[in-house]
Order: structure tokens, then sequence, then C-alpha cells
């Protein structure tokens, strides 16, 4: 067991330390609680998954953690220290990577080239390197390229490397997604629904490449309204209602009471 | 073959014009209408150095270039937090400042009388006062601007700013500190503009005002648009567009100043059916939404 959830009554915890915790996190839009007061944690190497009804707050709890919301209350600290106030670029620099629901590839760019953005991370380039350091640009594209690759590779993409990424199927361009957080190696990733949208065959293949970065020791959160590919990776579930945590528990006891409970509900 | 030097020094001139532009709109997404206020204050720059300081026009361009840079780059914090619609007005908001203070800061400019070099301009004791001769400087200093540019846009930044271009929030989760990519993008699109700036106050050895106004960014940008944004060949296709189109109006039986007035009603059209039927022009990579 390698991760802590909370579900505001206390904590369980086990494994190695955590990489994300969460405390009492609110963020409200117009005195709407959109998060409210919400704790949890994650620890390397281990996949949970956010479930709840659209808007829930999932997402908005997605953007608090990752920088494009700053929350109102509460704090969220990474890697034993805050991140509250800190920028997403700062954040993704430090190793908080994130999956959009939307996916948002760079389009004109090549499949390659999206890889290559992220595999360059901090070391993105100045116009004076592109001007006076050509032959150390040329020596670091190299090992960037061939490391890019492999990841396009383990992904299934390397044949459409020179194609635009625009042109590539949604599931393709999930997979080009994921491709890029492996390339940008991250400690804590925040994937919005991976298998929405996708084909059987290809998340098989997204679910393949999901307990690849678990076991890279990387910790998941995954927002997910797929039941099978929750009970297929997640370790942990936590249920939110209404910007609340309202369960949390190891996924198949915590399915189990779920099925227990419509069962007795006659549903 | 003064005519033919005279056209390849004007097809070099916007060639870079558009060049620098495309760095900014192009490969950055910074839609900007000030780029002549960038390259009327490369000229002006280069003008007073050579004036005051008794520099020679290839020494007073690197200075000249810094300087615009500087500038671009002052201008470019404010802007480039900008987005969408707020960003292209705040780019004509400067493009208006700078035309005004071109015209009535006349202590420096001179205003509406211009400023003249006091000499011609020369290489190695032989005078460039022909369009021949001043061709081979353009062409050598284009090659160079280009070869430059080709650089930047194919080097681990131009594509870090094509992604910023594409998707600002993508960019960012993936750790690309987008602002950062924007004003340097700005700044160097501001500073590039500098060099055909000093090359056209050597060409003519006169600068006025009425060079560097607003009518001067909307030709620059249609360069871009035409022969495609975010593409490197684009700005030289749509430079040859833009200055060979006007001059088959010399054959038609009509006066200079309705030859000038028709030349901007043609790049209006072009701009128009581009945006209608072609919106990455003839090469791009970037098309407006």
């Amino acid at each position: 067991m390698n991760t802590i959830l909370n579900d505001g009554d206390g904590i369980r915890t086990a494994g190695a330390y955590p990489v994300l915790e969460c405390h009492k996190v609110s963020k409200a839009f117009d005195g709407v609680r959109a998060v409210d007061e919400v704790t949890l944690s994650c620890r390397p190497g281990a996949i949970t998954a956010l479930i709840g009804p659209n808007g829930a707050g999932k997402t908005t709890l997605f953007n608090l953690l990752s920088g494009t919301l700053q929350a109102d209350s509460g704090d969220v600290v990474f890697k034993q220290q805050s991140i509250r106030g800190l920028p997403q670029w700062k954040l993704a620099r430090n190793g908080i990577g994130r999956l959009f629901q939307d996916v948002r590839v760079f389009e004109r760019l090549s499949v390659l080239d999206n890889v290559l953005v992220a595999a360059a991370g901090p070391a993105s380039g100045s116009i004076a390197d592109a001007l006076f350091r050509r032959s150390k640009i040329s020596r670091e594209q190299r090992v960037l390229v061939d490391r890019a690759r492999t990841y396009l590779a383990d992904v299934g993409l390397l044949e459409a490397e020179g194609r635009p990424a625009g042109t590539l199927s949604f599931g393709q361009q999930k997979l080009l997604a994921l491709c890029r957080l492996l390339a940008q190696q991250n400690e804590l990733l925040l994937l919005d629904e991976p298998g929405a949208g996708v084909a059987p065959a290809m998340r098989e293949l997204l679910g393949n490449v999901i307990r690849t970065l678990a076991r890279k020791g990387c910790a998941i959160l995954m927002i997910e309204h797929d039941m099978e590919l929750v009970k297929g990776l997640a370790e942990y579930t936590i249920s939110m209602v209404n910007g609340r945590v309202v369960a949390s528990g190891p996924t198949a006891a915590f399915l189990n009471q779920a099925a227990a409970r419509r069962a007795a509900a006659g549903l | 073959m003064t005519y033919l030097a005279h056209v390849i020094n004007m097809i070099c001139f916007y060639a870079l014009l558009g060049t620098s532009l495309n760095l900014a709109v192009g490969y950055g997404g910074l839609l900007s209408l000030c780029q002549a206020a960038f390259y009327g204050f490369g000229a002006y720059a280069t003008a007073l150095i050579m004036m005051r300081s008794g520099y020679s026009l290839f020494q007073a361009l690197p200075l000249a270039m810094v300087l615009t840079m500087a500038f671009a780059f002052i201008a470019g914090t404010l802007l480039t937090r900008l987005r969408g619609d707020s960003f292209v007005l705040a780019t004509l908001a400067v493009q208006l400042i700078v035309s005004s203070v071109l015209y009535n800061w006349t202590d420096v400019t001179h205003g509406p009388y211009g400023v003249s070099l006091p000499r011609v301009i020369s290489v190695a004791d032989t005078a460039l006062d022909v369009p021949e001769g001043y061709a081979i400087v353009t062409i050598t200093l284009t090659t160079v601007t280009l070869l430059m540019v080709w650089r930047i846009v194919n080097s681990p930044f131009g594509r870090s700013l094509r992604a910023v271009r594409d998707d600002e929030r993508s960019a960012s989760a993936l750790g690309l500190q987008a602002d950062r990519f924007r004003l340097t993008a700005f700044a160097a699109s501001g500073g590039l503009a500098a060099i055909p700036g000093s090359l056209y106050l050597g060409y003519t050895t006169y600068i006025d005002p009425t060079s560097f106004h607003l009518s001067e960014s909307i030709v620059i940008l249609t360069v871009v648009i035409l022969g495609g944004a975010g593409s490197f060949w684009g700005p030289m296709i749509g430079a040859l567009i833009v200055v060979l189109a006007p001059e088959g109006l010399r054959f038609l039986p009509l006066s200079s100043a309705a030859t000038a007035n028709l030349r901007q009603i043609l790049y209006g059209c072009l701009l128009i059916g581009l945006m209608r039927y072609r919106r990455q022009g003839v090469i791009g990579e970037y098309d407006f939404e």
C-alpha cells in the first residue's frame, strides 16, 4: 500500500513518503464552492482514481494542483514544499505533469517535435544558443531525439513521427500526450479522463502506458468515469461530490461497497 | 539594369521586414501592427548615430539594432502580457505613438522635414550611390540575416516558441514559460527590423516619418500573410509579390499619385482575398482564426 487517502475524518497511511499532500484546499467561484476543504495525498508508484459526477470539482482540483488556479485556502505540498502561488510552468519543471481532457497536442508541430518540447524541459533553448552554440545544441538534440523516438516506439507512434500532430486520430493524440509525459519524467501525473473518447483497443494501450509510468515510480492521480478502467488501473479511489471528498478507499473494496449500495437500493 | 537593381533592393528590404515580423506573427502567434515603428526606430537610430558620432553605416547598424531591440523589449514587457484583440490594439497604439514622436520631436527627428545623411554610403572607398552597387550590400546583409533567422526558428527555441503559439496552456503544462518566449520573439522581431531600417536609410540617404506609418506596418503584415506566416520562405514569396505586383501598375496610363493609391488598394484587396480563401498564405504553416 503506498497511497494516503483522507476523506476528512482521518488519514490512512502506508508505504513511502507522499509526493503530494493536499490539506483542506478550497476554491470558490462567485460564492459557489467548487472545491471544498479537500484533503488527500499521493505516493510514488501509486495510481489513484478520482471519480464523481460532472461538476463535482475534479477538474477544478486538478487546476489547483497544477498551478492553473490558486486556492482560496488550504495548502498543497509537493515533495515536502508548499507550491501555493507557483505558476504552472514552474510546477511542471518541478515534476507535476498533466494530461488534459481535451488532449491539447501542438497540432502544427510534428509528432516528434511534440515529444521533443516535453523532453527538452528547462533546456528549451534561447536565441543566443541558437546563434552561437550550435554544436552544443546539436549534441544535446541527438540525445533528445533518440530518447523521444524510444518513447514514441513505446506508444506505437514512431512511424508517425514526421506527421503534424493535428492529423492524428483522437486516440493517437492521447497516446502522444501521454508520450510527452513519459519524456518529461515527472514525479506526479494528473490525468484528466485518459480513457474518454478512445477505442477499446487503444484504451488497453493507454492503460499499459499508465501502468509503466507508475512502475517507474510516478504518483498518478486520474479523473475517470469508466469504472472498468478504474478497476483495472487504480489501487485507490476517491469519490467527490459537490466539491467535497465523500468517500475513499482501496478500489476493489470501494467498488464492491458501491455495488452493494446500488443493489440494496434496487438500482 | 538600374531599375532591376532597385527592384532587387526593394525585394530585399521587404523580405527582411517580413522575416522579422514573421518571427512574432508566424512563429510566436503575436499579430503585431507596429513593425513599421521598429523599422523607423532602427532607421532614425542609425541616422542619429551616424550624424552625431561619425560612425559609418555598418558601425551604426549593430548599435541601432541593439537600441531597437531594447525599445521592443520595453514595449513587449507591457504588450506580451496581453492576449488576442487587446494585444493587436496595443501594438496599434505603439505604432501611433512612434509615428507621433517622429513627427513632433523635431529637435531630434527634424519632424516632417526628415533626416538627410551628410554623405553617401561607401565600402572600401567605393561609393555605393547607385542601386547596382548597393544591391550587393543589401543581398549580402539579407543573406546573413536570413541565415540567423533560419538558425533561430530551427533551434529548440524556435520549436518551443511554436509550441507556445499553438497552445499556451499545454506549453506551460510542459514547463515552458510562455511569456518569456513571447517577449523574446517580440524583442528579436523588433531588433531585426532595424536591419532593413538601416539599409533603407543607406539606400535613400534620407528618411522622414511618412515611410514608417501604420500603412507601412500593414504592408509588412501583408508580406507575411501573403507568403505564409510561420514559414521560413513565406516572407520571401510575400516580398516578391508585394514588390512586383505594383510594378505592373507602372504600365497603366495613370499619374504617380494615383498609382500610389492603387498600390494600397491592391494590398488591401490581396489581404481580404487571403483571409477569405487562403488564410495560411502561399506556403504558410500558421493560419489566422
